[in-house]
């Protein structure tokens, strides 16, 4: 939780657009925000980093007034900053020494600042000396990308394969634009992409080509990183009902349609009253879209607010936006409406609270008896959760699973129970952040090139 | 992108688009489908592959322009591109040598089951194909299933080629006098549930092409899930090959009712919308402020 306020358009003016909502630290306030840092020797919140960022030497740059070189020390382990600096979970941020006092160095938003201002006007393409081996990456997320550029920095020939027409994966395709705009996006995905990475897009691999024919077009190693698209269905009474939808179907359509277009005619059809059932960063983004669109949205969640799992400042986002929060309360049934039954027309909840019912001291979160009561809306989002898909690892290997259905791998070597075939990211550790999923697919990437050199 | 080699227009509203897709063309089997988007920005659809050609790394689609995103596809012409393409996706048909087995489709059904019949056919199975249309004219695709099929009964509701009536009471004379070892029909629900009761009492295998809305058809978004078994699953990743004994049609044709009633309303939206945007452009002060 920090306590620094980026530049922010007003909540009035950001609703009716789908502009990032941010604007960044002001030279001034990062230069506050920059002193702030004590530079412990001890340095906590670099183990806090998945990615093992140098947080104080790129703080100390960024306050001596070097963006390009805190920008360059920040590339040294992180191949995505911009990425980063607006939508990672910050990690390193609760690791810091003043996370306690709620008043912890804004790093996430000086990793920002310094991919705003440090990034050099020209784009240099990078002569790295190639050993002639080819690697193949299957998926373009946050783990797909990192690996492919850890690996051409290696001097390795990396081709990444991608299903959909533009590259980025859930960064492009579960995002918002307000939260990630596509041009940052694609500013990170060009940097690779001069590091000597081939893309090829609209190229399913499972299905149109297997294992066995990479092996046979000379890639020296096959990294996976497809992560997880499988939705598991959420069991709710009434889920089946019309005006009832799943968190990605919205989150797709917003980031594939052209946003004048989206925001005239929404596909699929969200009506005036929208309630948003999850408390994850998919659920909180599919409520403020709707809020976009105009509409009046209710997020339903069984916890208590500070247990969302989303980064504060969007909480607080979302709030300004007019965002009603149901907090501590479970949704039971969708309910129907009166005339045909096939439409939804609200949410029948109950409310939760912290009771000690058997007197044990130990204090969970139960029902509140005859609290029952009823949201009304036209439109429910389902916020539920992924699994791994099996149609997307049909590579014509007998791969090993763990229980949960995501990919075995050695967690010495990132290699799965199949030779030279590594897996990286969401697919080996279910759902996670995406500085993780960065991290592993980091990991990956190292032992590949120590095994294919 | 994917280019657009050779366009017909076999009917109303119905047209063929061969297109140069070599890495589809060479996995896709039958039963299988692709996710079309025509433009940047556009919707995505599901399509059914009626035919693919593997050494000249083409395949064909024939659809009928019944939704914004088919119309925008048959708009296309030769030389054209289409901006993204997915697949093959979905569980592919168990073709085997069983005997005698029955296709059975209406409308636009018969371009999805067309390369099921041919597989049958290869696989050496007897395939009586059934075709129903409304009028003569809205029958499509007769003589690629008279070539795919050993024999092809054709009926229409007005009688006004071949014979009168519907499709499934076709079937029910076929299986007075053959012995069927197995049914595929593709279609409208109604039908699909009036050839599963048929075959349910003959103890028939019977497998039902399900034509859900789906929005990306890899198992992301959750708009395609249908009941089988009593059961929630998603047509895009198990089906859409399902047996219809135990898919629950009530289901199926609600959820379909209520996508169609929500495409109406939102088509009829934006048509107003649009109106109203030309009316105060070229007569502001019409509408009042």
């Amino acid at each position: 939780m920090t306590d620094i306020k980026p530049t922010v358009h007003s909540a009035v003016k950001r609703i009716k657009s789908f502009q990032e909502i941010s604007l960044g630290l002001a030279k001034k306030s990062m230069m506050e925000e920059g002193i702030r840092c004590p530079q412990c020797p001890q340095s906590p919140c670099n183990p806090g980093c998945p990615l093992g960022v140098d947080i104080p030497a790129f703080i100390r740059l960024l306050r001596e007034g070097d963006a390009a070189g805190a920008l360059a020390k920040i590339r040294e382990a992180n191949d995505l900053p911009a990425i980063c600096g607006r939508v990672c979970m910050a990690p390193c941020e609760q690791a810091c020494v003043f996370a306690e006092q709620k008043k912890s160095i804004g790093i996430r938003a000086l990793e920002r600042y310094a991919s705003d201002h440090g990034r050099p006007r020209f784009a240099l393409r990078k002569s790295i000396q190639r050993s002639g081996k080819k690697v193949a990456v299957i998926g373009s997320g946050p783990a797909g990308l990192t690996a492919a550029a850890q690996l051409a920095a290696a001097g390795l020939k990396v081709i990444v394969y991608e299903m959909m027409p533009h590259l980025g994966g859930m960064l492009r395709y579960g995002m918002p634009e307000f939260r990630l705009p596509k041009n940052v996006l694609d500013a990170e995905i060009e940097e690779i992409r001069l590091m000597g990475v081939e893309f090829k897009t609209n190229f399913s691999v499972g299905q149109s080509m297997k294992f066995a024919q990479f092996v046979g077009e000379g890639y020296s190693a096959v990294l996976l990183t497809v992560g997880q698209n499988s939705l598991s269905l959420v069991d709710l009474p009434g889920a089946d009902l019309g005006g009832v939808y799943y968190s990605k179907e919205i989150l797709l359509s917003a980031n594939t349609r052209f946003v004048d277009q989206f925001k005239r005619n929404p596909v699929p059809v969200i009506a005036d009253q929208v309630a948003v059932i999850g408390y994850g960063n998919a659920a909180l983004d599919c409520a403020r879209i709707c809020l976009r669109l105009g509409r009046e949205v209710t997020l339903i969640f069984p916890e208590t607010a500070e247990d969302l799992k989303v980064y504060p400042d969007d909480v607080a986002f979302a709030q300004e936006e007019g965002l009603k929060f149901e907090a501590l309360t479970k949704p039971l049934s969708i309910l129907a409406d009166n005339s045909a039954g096939n439409f939804a027309a609200g949410v029948q909840c109950v409310r939760m609270d912290f009771a000690d019912t058997d007197g044990s001291g130990k204090w969970e979160i139960k029902p509140v008896p005859s609290s029952e009561f009823v949201v009304s809306a036209q439109t429910v989002i389902l916020a539920g959760g992924f699994k791994t898909n099996a149609a997307a690892l049909a590579l014509g290997t007998n791969l090993k699973l763990q229980e949960n259905g995501s990919v075995w791998i050695d967690p010495q070597t990132s290699l799965t129970s199949v030779p030279h075939l590594y897996a990286a990211g969401d697919v080996v550790a279910g759902a996670s952040s995406i500085v993780a999923a960065m991290a592993s697919g980091k990991k990956a990437a190292q032992s590949i090139i120590k095994a294919v050199r | 992108m994917f280019k657009v080699l050779n366009k017909q227009i076999l009917a109303k509203d119905v047209k063929r688009l061969d297109v140069k897709a070599p890495l589809i063309a060479a996995r896709i089997a039958a039963g299988q489908f692709v996710m079309i988007v025509t433009r940047e920005g556009g919707e995505w659809i599901p399509m059914m592959v009626a035919e693919a050609e593997s050494l000249r790394g083409q395949i064909t689609f024939i659809f009928q322009e019944n939704n914004p995103a088919a119309v925008e596809l048959g708009q296309l012409t030769i030389g054209e591109e289409i901006f993204s393409m997915v697949g093959p996706l979905g569980q592919p048909a168990k073709i085997a040598k069983t005997g005698v087995v029955v296709c059975l489709a209406t409308g636009v059904g018969t371009a999805r089951i067309l390369p099921i019949c041919k597989a049958l056919k290869k696989a050496g199975n007897k395939v009586i194909g059934i075709m129903g249309a409304k009028t003569k004219n809205s029958l499509t695709l007769e003589p690629q299933m008279r070539i795919a099929c050993s024999r092809l009964l054709i009926t229409t509701e007005d009688g006004s080629y071949e014979q009168r009536g519907l499709a499934s009471e076709m079937l029910k004379d076929i299986l007075a006098s053959e012995v069927v070892r197995q049914v595929y029909a593709a279609g409208s629900a109604e039908m699909m549930q009036a050839v599963c009761q048929m075959t349910k009492d003959k103890a028939i295998s019977t497998l039902v092409q399900l034509q859900p809305v789906m929005a990306c058809g890899m198992g992301f978004c959750g708009s395609c899930r249908v009941r089988v078994e009593g059961k929630v699953v998603l047509a895009c990743v198990s089906g859409p090959l399902f047996d219809g004994h135990s898919v629950n049609f009530e289901h199926y044709k609600t959820r379909l009712a209520v996508n169609q009633a929500q495409k109406v309303n939102q088509d009829f939206q934006h048509e107003e919308d649009d109106m109203t945007r030309s009316i105060t452009k070229f007569f502001p002060g019409l509408l009042g402020k």
